[in-house]
């Protein structure tokens, strides 16, 4: 526990983290404004505008035509069972010539919910490794073994320190962010329902932990390589490289075994993935195929469990036994 | 309790450098350092000092041999002994954006010493004034006096340092000198390696020179330059260019200076005087001059100085 403390203090007295962190805070800011704007309420002279264009679009010539096509075969437009009332349907509404939509914490949770997360993993990844890279870069890790000759148990409290700290300032960011459009909802009378509310929970509880899994493997992987900038290039070289070069190789389902199909996959609690291949073979019998497939989440926490586990294992196995500088 | 606070046996540390060239840093060296007094370590760049103090240390892992410090096998037992022993190890290492103070208490919460002995080894070692500055703003010598700041921590038993007057001014070696001697006074053991003999000389109580890996000399200073005797003679007399003729005639190398007569070759200076009292001359002055320990250095590792198996000291052997 002493050690862990030592390591906490560490983490958190790093400029480097520390700005990345407020960096991070900013943008979150950024994404809380914008959104808000974005979602104001409406005026009544933004509605009145609005109706007035749906009126004038609904008396053009080329709508009412175009209603009486659908009158005369309503099911061509809304498929079998659909009535001539459902025709309405086509007529202009004022809602479509209203630049921007009412705040909806479900339409966010796909949106800007969803980005955060992205955010918090690039930045979890960054801490992560620059926590460790300074130890190596400016060579003190070997006067903490000076003082803490046992390597596991060192390993181990930095990266405690790692998942805590990154864990901490995910969930505290999450719940300021979605506190914020709640409360912006809740000042508009919008109701958000109990399920959107708990997939929210669901899916920011996913993104902290992911956040912490994120900065824990790139920790191990800079004690691994013992180099900031050697570690984030790996990173970036996999995420770019590594996926495409996966995608050409002549598998079917090739992108279930992509990290980012793997993530998505993770918070989203299961994703549908686009795969041409799968309809390769029924386009030949002529047969009709729908090209996606679903990814489970448990084949994404299995597959990002495994690969963190066999980054840590190696990573602390080297540290122990490698001579350090 | 054993006697010696490190000991190593048959100590040998192999390994292979990027470019796959095969490297042995330290071969078969047996070193042995009593409790007490300042003992230095000394050896050319790349004969294995700082090799051999990284083993001792657990930052390097041997390829064969035993180690032990305060009578523990190391590294197995090194847990067990490494809150008794401080070390500075090549150059300081610190977080270079960190105060000073801050890089101490980190140091110090890792062992659980108190803020009062972080105070304590800054007022030590003249930095109480710059606690507050980053590291990365401090010059090497005030880098050094941190590093040893750290290593007082521990209030160690046993001081190991790794040429602590590399980057300080003369008074700062000096006050480094007086430092390590002081805490030598009260019981610690301090393992110097250092380039500069004539510090070495004036601080050490006993050395071991080391070269290419392996020992070459070990005792106390006065054991090690008095063994090697005298490098010769400086003669006074009236009659120089008699005393030479007589001196060169008796088998001496002598050379004539303006005002004195330098004989080499001889081992008791009475000769001297025995053979130009034979001659109705007689000595005006008589001054043996000595061997230091820096000319005792130089002939024990002339043939080190350049390592002929390649061996070098490892920076990081990643």
């Amino acid at each position: 526990m002493r050690l862990l403390g030592v390591e906490l203090t560490r983490f958190r007295s790093r400029r480097a983290i520390v700005l990345t962190l407020l960096a991070t805070v900013a943008l979150a800011a950024v994404l809380i404004g914008t959104t808000l704007y974005e979602t104001r309420a409406v005026s009544e002279a933004d509605l009145a505008r609005a109706e007035q264009l749906a009126a004038q679009e609904a008396d053009a010539r080329y709508t009412t035509r175009e209603l009486e096509r659908c009158e005369e075969a309503p099911e061509q437009y809304f498929g079998p069972g659909a009535t001539t009332e459902d025709c309405q349907g086509i007529l202009p509404q004022a809602e479509w010539f209203l630049d921007r939509s009412a705040l909806s914490l479900a339409a966010e949770l796909e949106e800007t919910g969803t980005a955060l997360v992205f955010l918090l993993l690039g930045v979890a990844t960054i801490v992560g490794t620059t926590f460790a890279g300074a130890d190596w870069a400016s060579g003190s890790i070997g006067n903490q073994l000076l003082f803490e000759p046992r390597r596991a148990k060192v390993w181990l409290a930095k990266a405690a320190a790692v998942v805590l700290g990154v864990a901490v300032f995910a969930a505290l960011l999450l719940a300021a962010f979605w506190g914020a459009l709640a409360a912006g909802a809740a000042m508009r009378d919008i109701t958000t329902p109990d399920a959107v509310v708990t997939d929210i929970l669901q899916t920011s509880g996913r993104g902290v932990a992911l956040a912490s899994l994120a900065a824990l493997g790139a920790y191990a992987l800079t004690m691994l390589f013992r180099n900031t900038v050697g570690t984030l290039g790996l990173l970036l070289g996999y995420a770019v490289a590594g996926e495409a070069l996966a995608a050409t190789l002549p598998f079917t389902k090739m992108s279930q075994w992509a990290l980012s199909s793997n993530i998505q996959a993770w918070l989203s609690d299961g994703a549908e993935l686009y795969d041409d291949s799968l309809c390769e073979e029924q386009a030949l019998e002529g047969g009709e195929c729908i090209p996606t497939y679903i990814l489970s989440f448990e084949h994404a926490a299995t597959y990002l469990g495994i690969l963190v586990a066999i980054t840590l294992l190696t990573s602390l196995i080297a540290f122990r036994r490698r001579d350090v500088p | 309790m054993s006697e010696l606070v490190i000991e190593t046996h048959d100590l040998r540390k192999e390994f292979r450098t990027r470019r796959g060239r095969h490297v042995v840093a330290v071969d078969g060296l047996d070193l042995a350092v009593p409790r007490g007094g300042v003992h230095g370590f000394l050896g050319p760049n790349g004969s294995g000092k700082t090799t051999t103090i990284r083993m001792l240390l657990g930052l390097a892992s041997a390829t064969t041999g035993q180690m032990r410090l305060f009578g523990e096998p190391v590294p197995h037992r090194l847990p067990s002994v490494a809150n008794r022993i401080g070390a500075v190890v090549e150059q300081p290492k610190f977080l270079p954006s960190f105060i000073a103070r801050r890089n101490l208490s980190l140091l110090a919460g890792s062992i659980g010493a108190s803020r009062s002995e972080v105070d304590r080894a800054l007022e030590q070692v003249g930095l109480a004034g710059r606690d507050r500055d980053r590291f990365k703003t401090f010059s090497l010598g005030m880098k050094q006096r941190l590093a040893i700041a750290a290593t007082l921590l521990k209030r160690p038993d046993l001081l190991i340092l790794d040429e602590p007057s590399n980057g300080l001014d003369p008074a700062g070696i000096r006050e480094i000198r007086e430092l390590i001697r002081d805490l030598a006074e009260t019981g610690v053991t301090v393992l110097l390696s250092s380039h500069i003999l004539a510090e070495v000389q004036q601080v050490c109580d006993s050395v071991s020179i080391i070269g290419n890996g392996r020992l070459l000399a070990s005792g106390t200073v006065h054991e090690l330059v008095g063994r090697e005797g005298i490098a010769g003679v400086r003669v006074g007399v009236q009659d120089l260019e008699a005393a030479r003729r007589h001196l060169a005639a008796a088998g001496l190398t002598v050379t004539r200076n303006e005002h004195e007569l330098y004989v080499e070759g001889v081992s008791d200076p009475a000769r001297i005087t025995r053979i130009l009292a034979g001659h109705d001359l007689y000595v005006r002055e008589l001054t043996p001059d000595r061997k230091d320990l820096e000319s005792v250095f130089l002939d024990l590792t002339r043939d080190d100085s350049l390592p002929s198996r390649g061996a070098t000291e490892p920076e990081a052997q990643s």
